[in-house]
């Protein structure tokens, strides 16, 4: 018999980026296959060309032995593949009801919407999953775990052979994780076969009967998860060449710095805990969701903080906005540029002065030449590739815009700079001259607190890693003889024995 | 003709300053226009001045026409410089017109009910403003209810505490308080209300243009959060800006009551489409981080001349909307071709 699924030498690129390359994978029926891989090894992109949310480059795709021309995802949908999306598909403001059946309703003998019927086909379907939610009721009123049950019970309401789960538990807590792992394997076991997008090992280990690893778009491996073991998937993992070298000195850290103690920000941040000394490179290291950048944000007074101590040089701080933090000599370079960092439709003089007005003003006048001088000096530092200090920052590519925004932090001679996700979506050219700055930075007797998705740029450039885990710091290591299979066991054991509680409480 | 050569040396050192790949020439004009609104208003309004003088030389260039231009713009002036702060970061005020009124009335009841000084029913007239502002403010930044709605709510209430305080006005107020409405100088014979506004927009302007501390709000318009994330205090600056136009409209109530010698308990009623069109017409725009108070004058200063073209010309006020509202959305529209815009 022909397997549900079989995909073979599959490939996707996009602009700039191969995401896959050449993979090849077949799911049986009732089967629960994992893919996992980490941040960017395309295993969401796998899950969205197999569910037609894009279109494969190249390689084929056989449903049940028929081979798959060009589909998408409605065609998809037909034939009895749904897949439930990582940022939610559902309209908030519309029923429960209307959202399962979008586009579909049932509709009366003058083109209107049966509400009635379509309730009860709700109902069922949710039953069906052995839960209860009102088909009237809005979506954006449901918890999390209740939106998802729903988006599966979308996914329900066609035949459906093969359900994909795109890291389906971010936002959900641990009696609702194994509530929906509960739904999942029904749905194994009444013939569905299941993809389980995620990188949370221990949830593999906890649900599914197999898993295909993925890493930098290639075929890792594929096990099955009884006859293997969490150490060698994350050799499956991370098992590449690390491209990026440290530097040859080794810098002698000062006094401490930052001393920031059992930091909680709940939901995200519960316990978190970090020193930094003057000239250290520190990275927070830690999967996606695990409260890094929360961590960050509430030493720096974006977030609200609701325990812990602050210490900067040995003196405690209590930042109840970012202009305390500011002042203090904190800096914060913010994840997303575009949207917290820069004032894309300003020129780089102004974003190179928004931190440090008063020092670019003679009395209470803003001097536009002292800003001018102050932002050349920064292209010639930063190397900032742009015609004039005029230019809107708008019109700069990625890693120039970058560097204006770390410019922008740098103009306040920072004791302590905060840098998150310093190099995303940064070309390989701006990625060293960056590190370059950061090191620099560093030898100045800077403190830095580097937030990293990268695990090569965390072994690159720390001195030392602290590694996050579901909100709480877990475990530090030596920067230097780090290697990323020690950081990614630290950051994923929390979330297993985790798991382990789970078992014990759902067992009791 | 001096007028003429001022424009000329202005756009030729704008050419000097950059050097951007070349396009055609009418091209060139229009982006040249595009990226200098104050320029291109002053243009606008000198040619007008201009046509005016040589179609009407017995109406427009007068003494008494020229005053009542100037004195009839005062009001809008006097508003045009609080709305141009807050629509610089990405705010604006629809309740400025009962503000005023509100403001008004006070003064009226302060000065005429309970004959007090007029210098007392002047200071309580800006501070029922600046009052009126401050709700405004905390509503918006504390509450977090959109500008928009916020300040629609209010434009109802503080019309009705209006009218609930005064019922149907004070009139007459008290001489005393009267003259600090009407005393004008001996030269030009413009009375106080042109003057206040003439001073406003002369350091309003200058804050604005130039201080620090003004210069946050542009932030605070061009990305909030990365405003908020670079340590300026956002919520704090927009609650400041709202207070200021309160105040300023509270101001221009207490002058129009006291040159009136009456507060009107509908003085105000529309002004504020009036003030956020010439604010967009002097460069601002919704989104934020653009404009000056300079622009905003020019702006106000051009509808006037049109409104006055009209009323001279006898074309009727039935026309006077189709041409403001033609101009500014020809106005808004040179914002397409601005060189270095987005998208």
């Amino acid at each position: 018999m022909a397997p549900r699924l079989l995909v073979s030498n599959l490939s996707k690129s996009f602009p700039g980026v191969r995401a896959l390359d050449d993979v090849s994978m077949s799911v049986e029926p009732g089967e629960i296959r994992a893919l996992l891989g980490e941040n960017g090894a395309g295993k969401s992109t796998l899950g969205k060309i197999v569910a037609g949310v894009y279109q494969r480059s190249q390689g084929s795709v056989h449903l049940d032995g028929v081979e798959l021309g060009a589909f998408d995802e409605k065609v998809a949908g037909d034939l009895g593949i749904g897949i439930v999306h990582q940022e939610g598909s559902l309209v908030p403001q519309l029923s429960v009801a209307e959202n399962i059946f979008a586009g579909r309703q049932p509709a009366g003998w003058l083109g209107q919407v049966d509400v009635r019927l379509m309730r009860e086909k709700a109902r069922a379907l949710i039953s069906q999953l052995g839960v209860r939610i009102d088909p009237a009721a809005k979506v954006v009123l449901l918890s999390p775990a209740q939106t998802q049950i729903v988006e599966i019970a979308k996914a329900l309401s066609r035949d459906l052979k093969l359900l994909i789960l795109d890291e389906p538990t971010a936002a959900l807590t641990l009696t609702e994780t194994e509530r929906l792992f509960e739904i999942v394997r029904r749905l194994a076991d009444d013939g569905v076969s299941i993809i389980y997008v995620s990188h949370r090992l221990a949830e593999i280990f906890a649900l599914c009967h197999s898993v295909t690893v993925l890493k930098d778009g290639r075929l890792a491996g594929t096990r099955q998860v009884a006859d293997t073991t969490t150490d060698e998937l994350i050799r499956l993992m991370v098992g590449r060449d690390v491209h990026l070298t440290r530097a040859a000195t080794v810098r002698k850290p000062g006094a401490i710095v930052l001393e920031a103690h059992d930091i909680s920000a709940p939901p995200l941040v519960r316990s978190a805990s970090v020193t930094v000394r003057s000239g250290e490179i520190v990275c927070l290291a830690g999967l996606i969701g695990s409260g890094r950048s929360e961590f960050c944000e509430a030493i720096f007074g974006a977030r609200r903080r609701y325990g812990g101590s602050i210490r900067l040089d040995g003196r405690a701080i209590d930042p109840h906005g970012p202009w305390d933090a500011k002042r203090a000599g904190i800096g914060l370079v913010p994840e997303d540029r575009k949207n917290s960092g820069l004032f894309l439709g300003m020129d780089l003089v102004n974003n190179i002065a928004a931190t440090v007005l008063s020092k670019v003003s003679s009395g209470v006048n803003f001097s536009e030449s002292k800003a001018e001088a102050l932002a050349n000096r920064f292209v010639g530092d930063l190397r900032i590739a742009t015609p004039s200090v005029r230019k809107l920052v708008g019109d700069l590519s990625g890693g120039n815009q970058q560097k204006v925004l770390l410019a922008k932090w740098l103009a306040m001679e920072p004791r302590l700079l905060i840098v998150d996700e310093p190099t995303r979506g940064v070309d390989v050219g701006a990625r060293s001259e960056i590190y370059r700055l950061l090191r620099e930075l560093a030898d100045r007797g800077v403190a830095l607190l580097v937030v990293s998705s990268d695990l090569p740029e965390v072994l690159a450039l720390a001195d030392r890693i602290v590694v996050m885990a579901e909100g709480r710091t877990v475990g530090e290591l030596g920067g230097e003889h780090a290697t990323e299979e020690e950081v990614l066991r630290l950051a994923t054991r929390f979330t297993s024995s985790v798991v382990e509680r789970r078992k014990k409480v759902v067992g009791a | 003709m001096s007028v003429a050569e001022t424009s000329d040396t202005v756009s030729e050192t704008a050419n000097e300053a950059q050097p951007e790949p070349r396009d055609a020439m009418p091209l060139r004009i229009v982006r040249r226009l595009a990226n200098s609104r104050e320029l291109t208003l002053f243009i606008l309004v000198v040619l007008l001045a201009l046509a005016m003088t040589i179609a009407y030389p017995h109406n427009f260039p007068t003494g008494p026409n020229l005053r009542a231009v100037l004195l009839n713009l005062a009001t809008v002036g006097i508003l045009v410089c609080g709305m141009m702060l807050l629509m610089i970061a990405g705010t604006f005020d629809l309740s400025v017109g009962s503000t005023l009124a509100l403001s008004g009335v006070w003064a009226g009841v302060v000065a005429g009910w309970w004959g007090w000084p007029a210098e007392a029913a002047i200071l309580i007239g800006i501070a029922v403003g600046a009052l009126a502002g401050l709700v405004n403010g905390l509503i918006v930044t504390r509450i977090g209810i959109n500008a928009l709605i916020a300040t629609l709510g209010t434009l109802t209430i503080y019309r009705s505490l209006t009218y609930v305080t005064a019922g149907t006005g004070v009139t007459p107020i008290s001489d005393a308080f009267a003259e600090y409405g009407r005393a004008a100088d001996p030269i030009l014979r413009l009375q106080s209300p042109f003057w206040a506004m003439l001073v406003l927009v002369l350091v309003g302007g200058w804050l604005v243009a130039r201080t620090r501390f003004f210069r946050q709000f542009y932030f605070v318009g061009g990305n909030p959060r990365a405003a908020q994330l670079s340590g300026i205090r956002v919520d704090r600056l927009v609650l400041i800006g709202f207070v200021i136009m309160g105040a300023l409209a509270g101001l221009a109530g207490v002058l129009g009551a006291a040159r009136l010698n009456s507060a009107v308990v509908n003085a105000g009623v529309g002004i504020e489409l009036k003030v956020i069109t010439a604010t967009v017409l002097g460069g601002a725009s919704l989104k934020g981080g653009e404009g000056t108070i300079l622009g905003g004058i020019l702006g106000v200063l051009f509808i006037a001349l049109i409104e006055n073209a009209m009323i001279i010309n006898a074309v009727g006020v039935f026309w006077q909307g189709l041409v403001v509202g033609l101009v500014l959305l020809f106005a808004v529209s040179l914002d397409r071709f601005k060189t270095s815009g987005r998208g």
